[in-house]
């Protein structure tokens, strides 16, 4: 009798306490929604849609545009009258460039935080996990960057993203109009050193198959860990090669410092294309010093010029807020969330998180960036915009049709050529 | 041949700098037996000081080492007296986890002073390089280079040629014989760790003018840092420098001769194979408490 008796007595204390934690926590959510639904309902409530960003670590440099992409993104929608009439609210986690951190930053979004809504994060190196996280929740996850091809072979079927080709696609447009030049123009060697890293990889695999195709030779082809500081011995390698064309997978620290042993080393080939770091705009040219920047390639989703709807204004909003021009990094940012938007408003609710992806596979959204559209995998059907900077500035050389400025070949570092 | 000597010459000017780097942490080790993990980031520390001496006075980074140097002594030195001093005879965990703790807040602190964009100092011979006979040298890794052994020199002159140095090794070797004669081995200690994080801000200046950095950077550095020291024998100053320069010649030969991609992981390899041959690293010594289990 005893024992049942102290059995039901405990089993009192343990629905009491489950109670009182439990109210205690229904008390919080719905304060001002007026009782039941808990959380996430059609009430007033601000929509939070949450993220985390490599703010800190070796990607705090695109981290952090990437926020502040997502926060002008949402202070425009806020202004418009908001998503589906209510206010948009951000939770942002630093995940410090860390691929364990984003993981237990995701699973905390959707598990402890209860976001309604996912927004990527930045490269392809930290997309891989967090992209798994939200597949497995089953929650759209529009990633602003982490075009690696690796990316969508993996049959994800709410992973989307929000820029205009994959990584191995980068350098084709680049690559297709070398081979196009006439003979005595080509370039007949070329060497490409590539950062160990699922998006930098592809990319130059990808211009490398073209290139070889069009009768360009390769005379130097290596990988370089992602913690190489000293790239001395690597351009004296290249050095040694004497190519007429370099084509470098980079990210961005490493970008710069291969430019700066480059030019410390005196080797500068006739072009040279690098991925990734001559996209930063100033933070380029005062890396590597503006006078060695005239003439460098890149490929690029977004130019501040570029006549694509609602481009003005977003190019407007950001230098309002933050000063100066956009880097690419945040207008990608800002393209997601148009994504995102376009999604939940076609469809009319944020509740059925499989309707939003269908509706994103078979529909164009427009964006900065221009038309953007998927495939079965999320894998976008568009090409790169091709970069070259001329007089000090980034501009557009490729495609014709979307140029700001006229094509160069040469890369003429330091004015000395 | 020339590009034997090429690889040879640029691995022993990236090794210098290593030197300089590490001489600091192995120095907190012999003096304290504190691993201070903050090591990277006051490195970093220095390099944003000699930022911001260059950025806003227009003062060159190299000579800027003047300035930087005592700043970031002072920094080392407060940091000493108010958060590394109390755990001074703690286990060696508690001081490893402190500073750690330490170095998390130095990147807090740098993010929030100085952004969390990638920077970079450009003097005027940035990119420019002296070539003897086919050899190309940087002009900025031969100046840093030279620095290093002219700071490391003052180092090992202040070490054996003074009553501080003695002082400080009589610390190191038997702290409490050291107090019976009549030395502070506290204040010693505070002394030495404001040195050794003073070279690592010598060593953060020449690394500001040859790669560009980020708070985050320090987590590269403390890893080779720890890995040279451990190579070259902790609590050694000549082990130090004999070990940064063999990990600066592994990085570069292995780059040239093997492959990039291994250039990063070659010189650990070296480290382990040090350490099942010899535990102690190449110039350490052996300590009783190694060799009998208390």
């Amino acid at each position: 009798m005893s024992y049942f008796s102290r059995r039901r007595r405990l089993s009192a204390v343990a629905l009491t306490s489950a109670l009182a934690f439990g109210l205690a926590a229904c008390g919080g959510d719905d304060s001002d929604g007026g009782g039941g639904g808990g959380g996430g309902g059609d009430s007033d409530d601000p929509i939070r849609i949450g993220t985390s960003l490599p703010l800190t670590g070796e990607f705090s440099q695109p981290g952090q545009a990437a926020e502040q992409g997502y926060q002008i993104w949402k202070n425009m929608v806020n202004e418009n009258g908001g998503l589906l009439g209510r206010d948009v609210e951000l939770v942002v986690k630093d995940d410090a460039s860390n691929q364990n951190t984003i993981v237990a930053d995701y699973n905390a979004l959707i598990g402890q935080d209860k976001v309604d809504l996912l927004l990527g994060t930045f490269s392809s190196l930290l997309n891989l996990p967090a992209s798994a996280v939200a597949e497995k929740a089953k929650m759209v996850y529009v990633e602003p960057a982490g075009g690696s091809p690796e990316m969508f072979s993996r049959g994800f079927k709410f992973l989307f993203f929000s820029q205009q080709a994959t990584a191995d696609r980068q350098g084709l447009v680049f690559a297709d109009w070398v081979a196009n030049l006439p003979e005595d123009e080509r370039p007949k060697t070329a060497a490409y050193p590539t950062l160990d890293d699922p998006f930098a990889a592809p990319v130059v695999e990808g211009a490398r198959e073209a290139l070889e195709a069009a009768g360009v030779e390769t005379v130097y082809e290596e990988t370089y860990a992602i913690d190489t500081k000293n790239f001395d011995t690597i351009v004296s390698a290249i050095k040694n090669a004497d190519p007429d064309l370099v084509f470098h997978g980079a990210q961005f620290e490493d970008g710069i410092g291969m430019t700066r042993a480059m030019l410390k080393a005196g080797l500068k080939p006739e072009m040279f294309f690098q991925t990734n770091a001559p996209s930063f705009g100033d933070q380029f040219s005062e890396g590597v010093g503006e006078e060695n920047t005239e003439g460098v390639f890149f490929a690029v989703s977004h130019h501040p010029d570029a006549e694509t709807p609602g481009n003005a204004e977003f190019v407007q909003a950001y230098e309002e807020e933050y000063g100066g021009m956009p880097p690419e990094d945040a207008a990608d940012a800002y393209a997601a969330g148009q994504v995102l938007q376009a999604a939940v408003e076609a469809v009319g609710s944020i509740e059925d998180q499989q309707a939003l992806a269908d509706w994103l596979r078979e529909n164009e959204v427009e964006t900065i960036l221009g038309p953007l559209s998927w495939d079965e995998n999320g894998a976008p059907t568009g090409e790169f915009l091709i970069g070259q900077w001329q007089g000090g500035e980034a501009q557009i050389v490729l495609p014709e049709d979307a140029a700001t400025a006229e094509i160069k070949r040469d890369w003429t570092p330091g004015g000395a050529g | 041949m020339t590009e034997l000597l090429q690889t040879l010459v640029l691995g022993l000017l990236l090794g210098g700098v290593y030197a300089l780097a590490a001489s600091g942490l192995t120095l907190i080790f012999g003096v304290m037996r504190v691993i201070n993990i903050a090591h990277g980031a006051f490195l970093i520390v220095g390099a944003f000081v000699t930022y911001w001496l260059w950025d806003s006075f227009g003062i060159d980074p190299l000579l800027a080492i003047v300035f930087t140097t005592p700043i970031v002594f002072a920094i080392g030195w407060l940091t000493y007296k108010v958060v590394v001093s109390p755990v001074r005879t703690a286990p060696m965990a508690s001081t490893v986890l402190l500073t750690f703790g330490l170095a998390l807040v130095l990147e807090g602190a740098m993010g929030e002073i100085w952004g969390n964009n990638s920077t970079a100092v450009r003097p005027s011979y940035t990119d420019e390089s002296f070539t003897i006979g086919g050899l190309f040298l940087p002009k900025a890794q031969v100046y840093g280079g030279l620095i290093a052994v002219v700071v490391l020199t003052l180092l090992w002159v202040l070490l054996t040629k003074t009553w501080l140095g003695r002082a400080i090794r009589a610390a190191a070797t038997n702290p409490a014989s050291a107090e019976l004669v009549g030395i502070k081995v506290a204040a010693v200690a505070a002394l030495v760790f404001g040195i050794g994080i003073a070279a690592a801000g010598a060593g953060g200046a020449i690394t500001a003018v040859l790669y560009p950095f980020v708070p985050g950077s320090h987590y590269a550095w403390i890893a080779r840092l720890l890995a040279i020291v451990v190579l070259g024998g902790l609590g050694s100053l000549n082990g130090a420098v004999l070990g940064a320069l063999l990990f600066g010649l592994a990085e570069t030969m292995t780059s040239a001769y093997v492959s990039p991609a291994w250039a990063t992981a070659v010189p650990y390899a070296i480290v382990f194979a040090v350490l099942l041959l010899r535990p102690q690293g190449i110039l350490g010594m052996r300590l009783r408490e190694d060799a009998v289990p208390a």
